[in-house]
């Protein structure tokens, strides 16, 4: 009966309803190889001891069951909209709780009836909602965005757009030549290039507009969009989403969402004067993520600030270099890798950082750029991001290339796919320009895009590559954690669990030749070109931040305890919820591999 | 069964009461039919003392057995008020003396048991000393021993073990050990309704044990001859 309270969701009632449940509980037991279907007996079932799995008519295994942990098959086969079976694979007693008395339940008790209310991806959306309310300026741009856009034509005249920004009470109107965004005229540009220069109002719009536009890609954080105004001294961005506008947000807009700490902090960052300052400044960095952990800050949103910090101080540190060794014999770009690239980054992140050069450079300019790479990479050193374990490094000669030599291996890595190759291009791929000409990056991107989306072996190679670590979905039973070293008994999230969903996002992405880096926003174009199914797209974005959530958290711990900052999860420290919430995951990312093998590797093994 | 309904002939005359009797109109088990298609009660006594002469019973405990699963709802525990003081015994079971005062008399619980095995065959983790106790209160209120049919886990698990090499060792056969080795879970042990449950659970490994799986996953059942075999 002991066992029961405290049982999930069992623990949440009280105890004469308890008792009562209990008094309706048969105990049965399974020999191993035995094969309950819902026929026999019904009812919620409760593994007391032994293990079971589910599966369903394809014998796909569904999940590993093992003590505390309950199924219902007949809920679960008209949930799954498939018979599901299971089969004992270790001797089990289990617990059975007569359908009537579960109904009962669930009708009299709201927390009992909610934890079993559908399946689990729902159970784990739920958990993500239930996280406290967001930091205001973490927030996602398009929420406070203003959808309502006015365009107008380029030869549309001044004194008729100004009649319909009244009309429509905007204070900017976007010029587009059909689905070309050409610029943006608002209040100001009115006053100042028509009253205030005696422009005639009969001149088209398109003289006074304001041309090169910087855009903020609608999941920005507003945090994201403060330091963008700032920086390119405007009180308009227009929100971009696939590359095509969406919405417009103002400076009084983010009025609204009170300015606080990582605002200022990436301020002070622009402002150090050396490679010391910088230092000092970011000692400060963990203690204000444990605070934003413990403030109820999503675990999207920090690792997007934890990006920006990086992204500042990868910035200050290249306009130091450039202060000391003076401006660049040509235009270069400098590329952010991996999880700075993805704007993922959590704490303890080690660098992953590449150049690209324009095409004019010439082997005489190379010790310019070495010496540039080096200082800020000792630099990021310094300041609590490591050097790269795998050399993946400006101060690489191989990561600091110019572009045609980049194009070139990007050719002979999708030619040649040996295993290097895929790695190369895993990393490679989830690249984003941090500082400098970013036509350079995105010129790179673009042939990674074509060579790369077109060329089947190439994909199978990296679904290979993608399907070649599997998550530990019999974890609570039989630990599938790390042999050796200091990290026994722990699980690495990153590596079992975080980048198995960015290798399967990516490489639906190339496959379908989607720009978006970051792993959300892959998903949700996938889901808007219908290359991923609505359901598929949102449970695997909500099992990448139930890991990234927990990983967090464990950080945050680890912080306050005085320790480093790592990814090695002790699993049986977790709190009985959060377990529940982790397998769900695996199994997500259990499912999406398995449409990953079929999709790309059917035929292959 | 001939020798249960011989004894019972016996005392069939000068027995008293009506429990027993009715017990003893239920037919009898058959034992070709597979086993969970018999009823159970499966019980547990706890008493002061391991020697007869020297002890009463201080608690009763079961939970019945019916087509293969333990009804919970059946569970039932009967403290009995003792003559003497529970004495050393109440560092083994819990039970103290002022637990006892609210307790009911010896011939109520072996009253109460009777009405709940009528048609069942019961069950007890070493039957011997359980039933030396039961035969006495039924004596005094029967004026007749029970006269049951039952099963004992720890014969069966003593058979069991008697087949492998060495037999068994000190400690593999107590209710505890027992359960390790089907790998059920630890409870904890002595009070008479736990432990009556504890058994159940063992007796359902068992039974589940000394049949089979078929390739299918379906269940091959053991009669239940294959667990009245052993005495």
């Amino acid at each position: 009966m002991d066992f029961v309270g405290q049982t999930l969701p069992f623990n949440e009632l009280d105890e004469s309803t308890l008792l009562r449940a209990a008094a309706t509980l048969e105990v049965v037991y399974h020999r191993q190889g035995e094969r309950l279907s819902p026929e026999d007996g019904g009812g919620l079932r409760i593994v007391r001891s032994g293990a079971i799995d589910l599966r369903d008519s394809q014998n796909k295994l569904l999940d590993r069951l093992g003590e505390g942990e309950s199924f219902h098959l007949a809920r679960l086969a008209s949930a799954h909209e498939d018979s599901v079976s299971a089969t004992v694979i270790e001797d089990a007693l289990l617990y059975r709780l007569p359908d009537a008395s579960y109904q009962q339940l669930r009708e009299s008790h709201r927390g009992f009836d909610r934890y079993f209310h559908t399946q689990r991806s729902r159970r784990l959306r739920r958990a993500a909602r239930y996280e406290p309310q967001p930091h205001a300026m973490a927030q996602a741009v398009e929420s406070v965005m203003n959808q309502d856009l006015l365009t107008v034509a380029p030869d549309e005249a001044i004194s008729a757009v100004a009649k319909s920004m009244s009309e429509r009470r905007v204070s900017s109107a976007f010029v587009q030549d059909g689905e070309t965004l050409l610029g943006i005229v608002t209040d100001r540009d009115l006053r100042e290039r028509v009253l205030a220069a005696g422009r005639s109002p009969d001149s088209p719009v398109s003289d006074i507009m304001t041309r090169n536009l910087h855009g903020i890609t609608a999941g920005a954080s507003l945090f994201e969009a403060v330091l963008a105004m700032t920086r390119f001294a405007c009180h308009h961005l227009p929100v971009m989403r696939d590359g095509s506008l969406c919405g417009v947000v103002t400076t009084s807009d983010l009025m609204l969402a009170r300015q606080d700490d990582p605002v200022y902090l990436v301020q002070h960052i622009s402002r150090q004067a050396d490679v010391a300052g910088l230092q000092n400044l970011l000692e400060g960095v963990p203690q204000l993520v444990t605070q934003w952990v413990n403030a109820g800050i999503r675990a999207r949103q920090v690792s997007r600030i934890l990006t920006a910090i990086s992204d500042a101080v990868t910035v200050r540190l290249l306009q130091l270099g450039e202060e000391q060794l003076g401006p660049p014999p040509v235009p270069y770009c400098w590329l952010g890798f991996g999880s700075q690239g993805r704007q993922e980054q959590l704490l303890g992140a080690d660098q992953d950082n590449g150049m690209v050069l324009d095409d004019s450079a010439e082997p005489a300019h190379d010790p310019y750029f070495e010496r540039l790479a080096n200082f800020v990479c000792d630099g990021l050193d310094s300041c609590g991001y490591p050097y790269c374990n795998g050399q993946v490094m400006a101060t690489n000669p191989q990561w600091r290339q110019p572009l045609k030599h980049w194009q070139e291996e990007v050719g002979r890595w999708s030619t040649s796919p040996t295993p290097d190759a895929v790695m190369r291009v895993s990393i490679f791929f989830d690249i984003r320009s941090v500082h400098g000409t970013s036509g350079l990056c995105q010129a790179l991107q673009r042939t990674m895009l074509d060579t790369a989306s077109r060329n089947s072996i190439f994909l199978a190679a990296l679904a290979a590559n993608a399907l070649d670590g599997s998550p530990p979905l019999g974890i609570f039973r039989r630990f599938v954690v790390e042999r050796d070293g200091q990290h026994r008994d722990s699980l690495d999230l990153k590596k079992h669990g975080v980048m198995l969903v960015t290798d399967i996002a990516r490489l639906h992405a190339l496959h379908h030749g989607i720009e978006a880096i970051n792993t959300d926003e892959r998903l949700q174009a996938l889901e808007r070109c219908g290359a991923l199914a609505k359901v598929d797209a949102r449970n695997l974005s909500d099992a990448l931040h139930c890991l990234q959530r927990l990983r967090l958290q464990h950080q945050a711990d680890l912080q306050l305890r005085g320790e480093p900052a790592d990814n090695f999860l002790n699993i049986r420290k977790l709190s009985k919820m959060s377990r529940e919430q982790l397998r769900d995951a695996f199994s997500i990312i259990h499912d999406a591999q398995n449409g990953v093998h079929q999709q790309y590797r059917q035929g292959l093994g | 069964m001939w020798r249960l309904r011989w004894r019972r002939h016996r005392y069939r005359r000068q027995g008293r009461g009506d429990a027993l009797a009715s017990c003893w109109e239920a037919p009898l088990p058959k034992p070709r039919q597979p086993w969970h298609q018999q009823g159970y009660l499966v019980c547990d006594a706890e008493m002061s003392s391991l020697e007869l002469e020297q002890g009463e019973l201080l608690s009763l405990g079961w939970v019945a057995i019916d087509a293969g699963r333990i009804a919970l709802s059946s569970a039932t525990h009967c403290l009995i008020a003792a003559q003497d003081t529970v004495g050393q015994s109440a560092g083994i079971h819990q039970i103290r003396d002022c637990d006892l005062r609210q307790a009911g008399s010896e011939a109520d619980a072996i009253e109460q048991l009777c009405l709940a095995a009528r048609g069942r065959v019961l069950v007890f983790h070493h039957a011997p000393l359980d039933l030396a106790y039961l035969d006495r209160a039924s004596q005094r209120c029967f004026a007749a021993p029970l006269l049951l049919p039952y099963i004992d886990t720890l014969a069966l698990e003593r058979q069991t073990l008697a087949r492998q090499e060495g037999g068994p060792r000190p400690g593999q056969l107590t209710l505890a050990g027992s359960r390790q080795r089907y790998g059920l879970p630890d409870y904890p042990a002595h009070n008479a309704l736990t432990d009556a449950l504890a058994t159940a659970e063992l007796l359902l490994a068992i039974a589940s044990h000394r049949g089979g799986v078929d390739r299918n996953g379906n269940c091959q059942p053991a009669t239940l001859a294959d667990l009245l075999r052993v005495r």
